[in-house]
């Protein structure tokens, strides 16, 4: 497929994780953030929030695993995973993460083994829809072609 | 860790403008805010964030707007970077909730210790933390996601406390304002020294707000009357007076006029002495607060708060707290160093021990602690902001050599470890293996020196310090790091302000100790390395020991190493004069005994001879030696790199020019 091709196919597919709510605004302040200094800065810090996420997330299930749950543990997980999952733009992780926060705090157990259960899916979610959308901006690269600037109107 | 290695590692390269390369700490400037035609470009940032995604973000961001950035997970290691380089940061950002040390106490530390912006960041946007923010002494907050245009303008709350602090200190007089202002916050968790000029309204809240006058302001004792009012540099010789004062007195009686009064300086105003005092009074209530919380790890420090007392301090006695061996040696070192680390060659001396050590106000000071118990005073000139830094804490140094005894002897000559099981066990990670190792090369009747020295001062080590018999371990050559270069050797003990946590962490203190009549300097540096995790080492170490030349390269190389490293703390990257000092603020307490001494050298040299006569003269009870701490030129000061954590040493490669000094096998472990 030629360059002009995968370009446009890359703007559908990236606008519509944006309308479906996968990702938000922030996400388009990363990719504003990359420059020739930093040619690879999405990569690297999507890179990051994976390994970090699913890090929490074993946390997590661990956490909720246990005999005694330790609310406080697991709330503070799940405010990291907030944290990283807002920065990055990934707007329906951190939603589920809101919920997921609330029911830790009432301590109940089912809803919050429902939330964990959310939240990796979202994550999953999303997870793959970045790659997707990595892997398009790649093939455009190694084509030869720019990766085009998102105009979404917000 | 890795991430985490790389993080560091990238915040380091990157930039190679902007993230702040640990070489050339002498360049920074002491909190002075260069304010160049390209101000805000150049804003030299310190972003701490346990989220590693985030610190990336941030990271780019702040590039973007053209700042110097510094990324840092860990705020151990954030809080030891920026002890050791003092005036290498102009405003801080950091999380709020962080799993080795909450963001809000952080916050405080950085208040109290340096004055520096501190902007907070949380997912968290409800009120009530926003608030628990600003009553912490926060310059502003913001809620993640965070996006470039706020971080375009942090500079503005670094040149609103620039500019409020000038006018304070053109103010000088509203004595009875500050001092009731100050009394009123005598309560306050930390009252720090530092302006906090963001909010004014909320100066009663404010933990930082008291501070006010110039406390540390450098007033050269020479030169009292500038018109500008230079900060006033907290000398030995001079904060010696103070708890003379002080003592004489009574802790509770101690009011800043009467002070003045009896310290009879020329030069030095109500306000110093004021703040001064502010400060001491935080210090002492932070040991005994110290003490008594279960967080230091070392159980040695448990029994400690009793033995702390408050009441007692007036009289700063550490001794006691020695003799319930409580104190772990770090600590004691630690809070000497922290008395000692004033930049301006603040030594905080027994009051009355002889002080070791001895702090000549010219150019580096060497402290000569006598007995072991190096302190560190880094002569930090007035340029080194550090000079704020230390003015804190001046702590008693009654008995610093209590801290020091339980280092072991062998400490001297041996390898790091080896430390008397007394101070190993307690605090590993002390400088006290260097001061061992300066014990050893030192003469054993330093050793013994030393141990006087201990038990002279007087320190109230925030962090926990064993205080073992003063005499006895000293002798045993305890010092934590006597570095006897030479015989000679100033060695600036660098309080890390670990110390003053109330975690465990174990202040890493470089105590420079020079101990012995005779000059021989022992150099007693304790490195502390708190017992936090160690974080990627913030290459703080890199503190530049100009003088010590040689040293600092080496520093530099330990900073980001793998995440063991403790950055040195180095306390007054300018004025060093010891050669060892450094203090590693590692998490080490707990962890082996001196494994992460990390001697920073910290800048300066020490001037080959520190007026060990004037200390002396200064020193009540001068019946321990002298600490003389010569110059140490021919030793620079390293900055060992610690690693602490469970286990990494890294072997300290300071003090190369130690020639048959086995310091390093003082950090090999």
């Amino acid at each position: 497929m030629e360059v002009g091709q995968m370009q446009r196919r890359l703007v559908d597919y990236t606008k519509s994780l944006f309308m479906e709510g996968f990702l938000d605004a922030q996400f388009l302040q990363l990719q504003q953030l990359q420059d020739e200094s930093n040619p690879d800065f999405v990569v690297e810090v999507v890179s990051l929030f994976f390994d970090d996420s699913e890090k929490l997330l074993n946390d997590l299930t661990m956490a909720l695993d246990q005999p005694n749950v330790d609310f406080k543990k697991v709330d503070a997980h799940v405010h990291q995973l907030k944290g990283s999952s807002s920065s990055i733009g990934a707007q329906r992780v951190k939603n589920a993460c809101i919920a997921f926060r609330s029911f830790c705090e009432e301590q109940n157990i089912d809803a919050t083994l429902r939330c964990l259960q959310q939240v990796k899916q979202e994550y999953y979610l999303v997870k793959n829809k970045l790659e997707t959308m990595l892997r398009l901006e790649q093939q455009i690269v190694a084509a030869g072609g720019s990766i085009p600037m998102i105009e979404l109107g917000f | 860790m890795a991430t985490m290695h790389r993080v560091v590692q990238s915040s380091v390269r990157t930039s190679d403008a902007t993230t702040t390369s640990y070489d050339g700490l002498t360049s920074c400037k002491a909190a002075d805010i260069v304010i160049s035609d390209q101000f805000p470009a150049g804003l030299r940032v310190l972003v701490v964030d346990d989220d590693i995604t985030c610190l990336k973000i941030l990271e780019q961001m702040l590039h973007r707007c053209s700042y110097h950035v510094t990324t840092c997970p860990q705020a151990k290691v954030a809080l030891n970077l920026l002890r050791e380089r003092k005036g290498c940061f102009d405003v801080i950002l950091s999380d709020v909730y962080m799993p080795d040390m909450d963001g809000y106490k952080l916050l405080e530390h950085v208040g109290l210790e340096m004055d520096l912006p501190v902007i907070m960041m949380s997912a968290d946007g409800s009120t009530r933390a926003v608030m628990k923010g600003i009553r912490h002494g926060a310059c502003d907050y913001l809620i993640k996601p965070i996006r470039e245009e706020e971080l375009k303008n942090i500079w503005q709350h670094v040149v609103r406390k620039k500019w409020n602090e000038n006018k304070e200190l053109e103010h000088s007089g509203s004595l009875d304002d500050t001092d009731q202002h100050k009394q009123g916050h005598d309560d306050a968790e930390y009252a720090s020294s530092v302006n906090d000029a963001t909010d004014t309204s909320l100066k009663p809240l404010k933990k930082r707000s008291y501070s006010k006058e110039e406390d540390d302001g450098e007033i050269d004792n020479d030169d009292p009357s500038t018109s500008k009012k230079p900060r006033v540099v907290w000398s030995v010789e001079l904060h010696q007076q103070f708890v003379s004062a002080v003592n004489q007195l009574g802790i509770d009686k101690a009011v800043p006029k009467r002070i003045l009064e009896l310290m009879n300086v020329p030069g030095l105003t109500r306000e110093n002495v004021a703040s001064h005092l502010q400060k001491f009074r935080l210090y002492l209530k932070r040991i005994s607060g110290v003490a008594q919380q279960g967080g230091i790890a070392n159980p040695l420090c448990g029994p400690v708060e009793a033995n702390v007392k408050i009441g007692s301090l007036g009289s700063f006695n550490i001794q006691a707290l020695a003799a319930s061996g409580q104190i772990p040696p770090q600590t004691l070192a630690a809070l000497h160093a922290e008395l000692l680390g004033r930049p301006a060659g603040n030594l905080v001396v027994a009051t009355d021990q002889p002080a070791l050590l001895q702090a000549t106000p010219q150019g580096p000071k060497c402290i000569q602690v006598d007995h072991g118990v190096a302190f560190v005073q880094h002569s930090v000139k007035s340029e080194s902001s550090s000079s704020k830094h230390f003015s804190q804490y001046f702590a008693p140094v009654e008995d610093v050599a209590s801290g020091f005894r339980s280092w072991p002897s062998n400490n001297i000559g041996t390898a790091g470890p080896s430390n008397s099981g007394g101070l190993s066990s307690q605090n590993g990670n002390m400088l006290i293996d260097l001061l061992q190792q300066q014990q050893q090369l030192q003469k054993p009747q330093q050793r013994s020196t030393v141990s006087e020295l201990r038990r002279s001062i007087n320190v109230q080590p925030s962090c926990h310090v064993v205080p073992s018999q003063s005499s006895a371990s000293f002798r045993a050559g305890n010092s934590p790091v006597s570095v006897t270069q030479n015989g000679s050797y100033s060695r600036t003990a660098v309080i890390d302000y670990s110390l003053l946590s109330s975690q465990s962490n174990c202040p890493s203190l470089n105590i420079g100790q020079v101990s012995d009549v005779n000059l021989q300097t022992t150099g007693v540096l304790s490195g502390y390395i708190p017992p936090a995790s160690v974080s990627p080492s913030v290459s703080s170490c890199s503190v530049n020991a100009d003088n010590c030349a040689s040293q600092q390269d080496q520093t530099s190389s330990m900073t980001f190493k793998a995440s063991r490293r403790l950055p040195g703390f180095v306390h007054s990257t300018s004025n060093i004069l010891d050669p060892y000092g450094s203090t590693k603020s590692g998490d080490l307490l707990n962890q082996e005994p001196f494994n992460n001494l990390g001697y920073i050298n910290k800048g300066t040299c020490l001037p080959a001879e520190f007026a060990v006569d004037e200390f002396q003269s200064h020193l009540s009870s001068s019946s321990h030696g002298k600490v003389f701490s010569e110059n140490i030129g021919t030793r620079v000061k390293q900055e060992p790199s610690m690693e602490f954590g469970d286990n990494a040493k890294v072997g300290i490669p300071m003090l190369q020019q130690f020639p048959p000094n086995d310091l390093m096998s003082v950090f090999t472990e």
